[in-house]
């Protein structure tokens, strides 16, 4: 194995770079998942039959927090990164565990937000709206949810083996990842959510 | 502690929750659909750059452009199948 010391470790070998790019197309294919979740929502929109519309149901305060937490886990697993690339395992790992709590904490509130959903009469079935809402939202969540477990695992990996490239490149290709669901949160956030309540 | 907190991310931090801000002022002032829109719009995407550039690292590698060039695409691909869909199912072309 070929090990380049002038780059970061994650990049520091062919195979870790291609894995880097080839991540990156894979994102290019969730962008396009998410593409046609938005495209059915937008049809979707005002199809509320009897049951309540966004306007209805969509509440600024629990909207906030969601908001927050993951823009903030986007925030600190970068800082985990950067430690990262300075060699700090043990800031490194502190980093990660912030991103994963609050990561669960955002997990929590929409599971609280669906359960509001549901008592204001918003299930999956109401309406051609609840339908396209619960499975753009759930999708979204569903990473999230994955992607607790797939830091958790990495976190466990540093644990043990320390920063090699292997782990490194694991731990950046899961910060990637990790960035994209706040990417999209941000357009669930403005597009579902605001256009909703506006 | 300094260098754990490089000034990039945290500017990038700052900078997000402010478009946040901006982007939510749409709710709590009262303002026509059209020009809501057009604020979410313009926040959504910078923010969307914002975390991509700064936070991602798109452009430290040398397949910066072959990356540029997947998630352009995967952009295209997106809007075209959003703005489509709304032109032949909702606006009624």
């Amino acid at each position: 194995m070929k090990i380049n010391h002038t780059l970061p470790l994650e990049y520091s070998t062919e195979e870790n770079r291609l894995k880097i790019l080839g991540f990156w197309i894979f994102l290019g294919a969730e962008i396009a998942l998410f593409a046609t979740l938005f495209a059915t929502y937008f049809i979707m929109v005002d199809r509320t039959g009897s049951g309540p519309g966004g306007e209805e149901v969509f509440k600024a305060p629990t909207l906030i927090i969601q908001t927050l937490l993951l823009l903030t886990s986007s925030f600190t697993i970068g800082l985990g990164i950067n430690a990262m690339r300075l060699g700090r395992a043990k800031a490194m790992i502190n980093f990660f565990i912030i991103t994963l709590v609050l990561g669960v904490g955002f997990i929590g509130v929409e599971i609280y937000e669906f359960v509001q959903y549901i008592h204001e009469g918003l299930t999956l079935q109401t309406s051609g709206f609840s339908a396209a809402l619960f499975t753009t939202l759930g999708t979204h969540g569903a990473h999230v949810t994955f992607g607790v477990f797939w830091g958790l695992a990495i976190v466990m990996q540093i644990k043990k083996y320390g920063l090699t490239p292997e782990t490194a490149n694991k731990s950046f290709i899961f910060s990637l990842y990790w960035h994209f669901l706040d990417v999209v949160w941000i357009f669930i956030f403005s597009f579902v959510y605001l256009k909703g309540m506006m | 502690m300094k260098e754990l907190f490089p000034l990039k991310q945290v500017m990038g931090f700052v900078f997000s929750l402010l478009l946040t801000a901006v982007a939510l002022t749409v709710y709590f002032i009262d303002i026509s659909f059209t020009n809501g829109m057009t604020i979410l719009l313009f926040t959504a995407f910078i923010q969307a750059a914002v975390q991509l550039v700064v936070f991602m690292h798109a452009g430290e590698s040398e397949d910066k452009g072959s990356i540029f060039t997947s998630i352009y695409y995967a952009v295209f691909i997106a809007l075209a199948t959003i703005f489509g869909s709304l032109l032949t199912l909702v606006w009624g072309y």
